[in-house]
């Protein structure tokens, strides 16, 4: 009975997989055709498997600048947005009054905000920003990295906040007593333990700026700058799309990510086995 | 012990973190002290353009190569995706961070713009703009055509002949024709401009004065719905839904793969098709004939964008723009890349254009010939094709039964909307 | 002594993100809701005219509006039903101990990581081809059409592509939730003669609370907020049925060009919409078991 319903579960499983990665699939395959190949059959596989529009794609967009800056800009920013918005977090967690409460609250409900309509503005005070204070906040990665970690804090801060509350109180306070300071009771005690959810805030915020494209669009317009999926703009024409071009374009776009999220899950799984933190 | 490793650990990267950011910090001062001091003592200026053409993107970057080696000066061309570039244009411009040189479509644009757009009426090269075919904003000139372009039926000679296609008559009857031998009569696609932007240009086009009959229309004193055009225009609209498949379902590459394979015999589409068109093997002649409403058998034909320059800025950048567009104009070089790398038919009258594909010969000898219709949608109120006329045309598509004149009554409530 | 020792731990700790969320998101926040009191085209160098309260009243005669707003809470309320219940399967099935979880968890979470114009092209291929090919095989031909071309299964299409989209993101919040659930009181539970059922209902969920605070309003703003797969897939047609709220600020501020108007709009929807999650939020917080 039990076999049979692991087997079930597996199965279960196994078609629900199939379903999220047949569009996947898709990608792959087209990457590989041309323009008609894609007309005739978009489900087909390829006629070759040659990686002529790879190569084309990494030519045109300049594929290692553009995977530097990338890497710059991600790295950066997520290492900000988790040291700056777990001791937040913490601080809001831990001091209950209205202050927090009023803090924590706006962090949240600015989450509804929807981009687009923040955009304007936003350009406007960083234009003056940077005519007023000479603070470069455009064409440079690191205004870049500033207004990423403003966008992902609310997320991030909300993401900790809630976890903090499931770590018990009793062994901060002992540290207290014990005679550490706020800032070595967070980060000798609580920081550890907040393992799971710091490597969730990291995939989550690494993916959002790595795929990111209107943010750097605005901020970054020299060519040597660009970012990957900023990068993939000659791929979609005004009316004409280079599908395989742009396909090859979005496998390269992710295929770090991807790796970075195999290797990053084993850590919050990981977590089974260890249970030692509680 | 494992405590201690981790804070360690947090510590160091705590630690890092302050190094980089200190040096970064430093980094970019000196960097932007550098790019100031640079930009003020040579007399080379630099100069930006953003434009909304991604097609011509990589052409225009080896252009600003040339124009550096032929020069000195130095050319920044900007990325784009074309879909959101007016947004990312205005974004740009209203945080001091315009280009010097920046596309614009149309009339509408350049009025929204006219604060920055600078006024080009006593340049050299604006003289060699093919007549008419100037963006002009209170009778000023405020940008330079890109190239001409044309749009109109696409057809597969070995299945029309022009005779099939001259009237409302023949037109209806060559696409019963062609439905019962299971052929698409005419093929359009469910995106904005080619579901219904286009081809919505002949009854404004065909107005004595279309300038003034849409300033009417915007005021209430006509309805498209009492105007003769409009009406024959609903009729063909209902014969292209009764004969042919739904639109709605079929992309732009789709729409050009039947053609390409012969299962449709005419697309409503332009010469930038051709593009796309040469990706496939294609066994036969085409050509692009008139859209016969109201027996019209003149081309629809009009400039895609127009080069402007920011009026907005310093004097030497403005002139160093101004250098740049001569240079595109007038050299022999930026001739070569009008032609030949953009594949524009060109605007300018001192170019004579090489071999062309056969669809942009075709618009090419409507122009020269001087047989042609203007493109109204010039004049549209901006983004009227995507937020009002294209819902309205989906609805018609997906209804039955909604008939042409209820379509151009919807058009009409569209348009109010628009304007409103 | 300490209690002014402890508010400068308070400002050291909070201040530095503080001031970057402040200048990169609130500042320009209420630079839009200044801009809601004029009539201004967005472009920087043309007139702004003050107008008052005008465009706040001039909204309640814009009948797109309400019912770009009903779909968009039409819309939100099935994808976060949706995307929460997938999402939870799989974290539960993922963490049991099965064979095919490690491959699994990563193959649901792969859709996230595709965005933007590829994506709502998949998609429709998928939904015009794909969905066709099904209804023709099994019969089903009601069921399995081309939804994009149907006003009101449009929307539905919507919150599949969400689904599949989110269900991966979800999941691994659930996951870290199930994870932080001390293994001794499941064991505890599994002695005192438990049932699965009861296992889940008694210990799991009340446990995973703050992961379901976190989860529920993750989808429910970024459902509320959708405006990529919404362009690419349906551009918010068939004739307008599914233009989301986001679309519609979106196109009244760049596409008509009526930037006050447009902000007017956003800061309406924004308030209603926050004061009714952030309830949801309180409540929900209050919920969680305190440990």
């Amino acid at each position: 009975m039990r076999i049979l319903v692991k087997f079930l579960k597996n199965i279960l499983l196994f078609f629900l997989a199939l379903f999220f990665l047949s569009p996947i699939y898709i990608i792959i395959a087209n990457s590989f055709k041309n323009r008609q190949e894609l007309y005739e059959n978009v489900l087909a596989l390829p006629e070759s498997f040659s990686f002529q529009y790879y190569v084309e794609a990494m030519d045109k967009m300049n594929f290692l600048s553009a995977l530097g800056n990338s890497l710059y800009i991600t790295t950066f920013s997520v290492l900000f947005i988790v040291v700056l918005s777990s001791m937040t977090a913490w601080m809001l967690a831990r001091t209950n009054n209205k202050l927090s409460n009023i803090i924590f609250m706006t962090f949240i409900a600015t989450m509804l905000i929807p981009f687009q309509t923040l955009m304007m503005p936003l350009m406007q005070l960083m234009g003056s920003i940077t005519n007023t204070l000479h603070i470069p906040m455009f064409n440079t990665r690191e205004g870049l990295i500033f207004m990423h970690v403003g966008f992902s804090s609310s997320i991030s801060v909300f993401l900790y906040h809630g976890f903090v509350k499931s770590i018990p109180i009793t062994l901060e306070e002992a540290a207290t007593i014990d005679g550490a300071s706020k800032f070595g009771v967070f980060w000798k005690i609580i920081f550890p333990m907040l393992k799971p959810i710091t490597v969730t805030v990291m995939i989550l915020n690494v993916i959002n700026i790595w795929n990111d494209y209107l943010l750097p669009s605005l901020t970054l317009t020299d060519t040597g700058l660009r970012t990957i999926p900023l990068s993939t703009f000659y791929f979609f024409g005004e009316f004409t799309i280079k599908w395989n071009l742009a396909m090859a374009g979005l496998m390269l776009t992710i295929i770090p990510v991807v790796i970075f999220y195999a290797l990053a899950q084993k850590h919050i799984i990981k977590g089974i086995g260890e249970g030692a933190v509680k | 012990m494992k405590f201690k490793t981790r804070t360690l650990g947090s510590l160091l990267i705590i630690a890092l973190l302050l190094i980089l950011a200190a040096c970064s910090g430093n980094g970019n001062e000196e960097n932007g002290e550098e790019k100031a001091e640079g930009s003020g003592k040579t007399s080379n200026q630099k100069i930006t353009i953003f434009q909304s053409k991604v097609e011509i993107s990589d052409q225009l970057e080896a252009l600003a190569k040339e124009y550096k080696e032929e020069t000195g000066v130095e050319v920044e061309v900007w990325g784009t995706t074309g879909d959101d570039y007016f947004q990312q244009l205005q974004i740009r411009l209203n945080s001091d961070q315009g280009p010097s040189i920046f596309s614009v479509q149309n009339v509408t644009e350049a009025e929204r713009l006219e604060s920055y757009v600078y006024d080009m009426s006593d340049e050299d090269y604006v003289k060699h703009i093919a007549p008419g075919m100037e963006l002009k904003n209170n009778d000023k000139i405020v940008g330079v055509p890109y190239g001409v372009e044309g749009f109109g039926l696409v057809y597969n000679k070995d299945l029309i002949s022009p005779e099939d296609v001259a009237d409302y008559e023949s037109f209806v009857s060559t696409l019963e024709k062609l439905k019962a031998d299971g052929i698409n009569g005419l093929g359009l696609a469910k995106d904005a401009y080619f579901l219904i932007g286009h081809i919505s240009n002949y009854p404004f086009s065909l107005q004595e004065d279309h300038y003034e009959f849409i300033d009417k229309l915007t005021a209430g004193e006509v309805t498209m719905a009492e105007t003769a055009e409009f009406k024959e225009f609903g009729k063909f609209m209902e014969a292209i839904k009764l004969n042919t498949p739904s639109p709605l379902d079929v992309t732009y590459d789709e729409e050009i793969g039947d053609f390409a394979a012969g299962k449709s015999a005419m697309i409503h589409q332009g010469n930038w098709a051709y593009g796309m068109l040469s990706d496939f093997d294609i066994d036969f002649e085409m050509g692009m004939l008139p859209f016969p409403l109201m027996g019209n058998d003149k081309m629809a034909v009009g400039v895609g964008s127009n080069w402007s320059i920011n009026g907005k800025k310093d004097e030497e950048e403005v002139k160093a723009a101004n250098d740049f567009l001569n240079w595109l104009s007038t050299s022999e070089t930026g001739h070569r890349y009008i032609v030949e790398e953009f594949g524009f038919v060109p605007a300018l009258t001192n170019i004579d254009s090489g071999d062309l594909d056969p669809l942009s010969q075709d618009v090419l000898d409507a122009s020269n010939s001087g047989e042609t219709i203007p493109w109204a949608q010039s004049y549209y109120p901006a983004n009227l094709v995507p937020n009002d006329f294209t819902p309205a045309a989906q609805e018609f598509f997906l209804s039955k039964d909604m008939t042409g004149e209820e379509l151009i009554e919807k058009l009409d409530a569209a348009w109010k909307n628009a304007v409103k | 002594m300490a209690k002014k020792k402890n508010m400068a731990w308070y400002i050291l700790f909070t201040a530095p993100l503080l001031l970057i969320f402040i200048t990169v998101v609130i500042i320009p926040f209420l630079m839009g809701i200044y801009y809601s009191f004029f009539q201004w085209d967005g472009i920087g160098a043309n007139p702004k005219v003050f107008v008052g309260l005008d465009n706040f009243i001039h909204l309640f005669g814009d009948t797109r509006f309400f019912k770009s707003a009903w779909i968009t809470t039409l819309f939100t309320i099935l994808a976060v039903i949706s995307v929460n219940l997938v999402g939870l399967t799989f974290a539960l099935l993922v963490t049991s101990k099965l064979r095919t979880a490690n491959a699994a968890r990563t193959m649901v979470f792969m859709p996230y990581l595709i965005g933007g114009l590829i994506l709502g092209y998949i998609w429709q291929f998928v939904f015009s081809d794909v969905f066709k090919l099904i209804g023709v095989v099994t019969g089903l031909e009601d069921v399995f059409f081309n939804w994009l071309m149907d006003p009101s299964y449009a929307l539905y299409a919507l919150v599949f592509v969400f689904t599949w989209q989110m269900a991966g993101y979800v999941m691994i919040i659930y996951i870290a939730g199930i994870q932080g659930i001390p293994n001794d009181v499941i064991e505890a539970s599994e002695i005192d003669g438990a049932n699965r059922w009861q296992k889940l209902r008694n210990i799991i969920f009340p446990l995973l609370m703050p992961a379901f605070t976190i989860s529920l309003f993750l989808t429910l703003s970024s459902a509320f907020k959708i405006y990529d797969v919404n362009l690419s897939l349906t551009g918010g047609g068939p004739a307008n049925s599914t233009e989301m709220f986001a679309m519609n600020i979106y196109n009244e501020i760049f596409g008509y060009g009526n930037y006050g108007f447009g902000q007017a709009k956003a800061i309406i929807f924004f308030f209603i919409v926050a004061a009714i999650t952030l309830t949801q939020v309180y409540i929900t917080k209050k919920r969680e078991v305190e440990m």
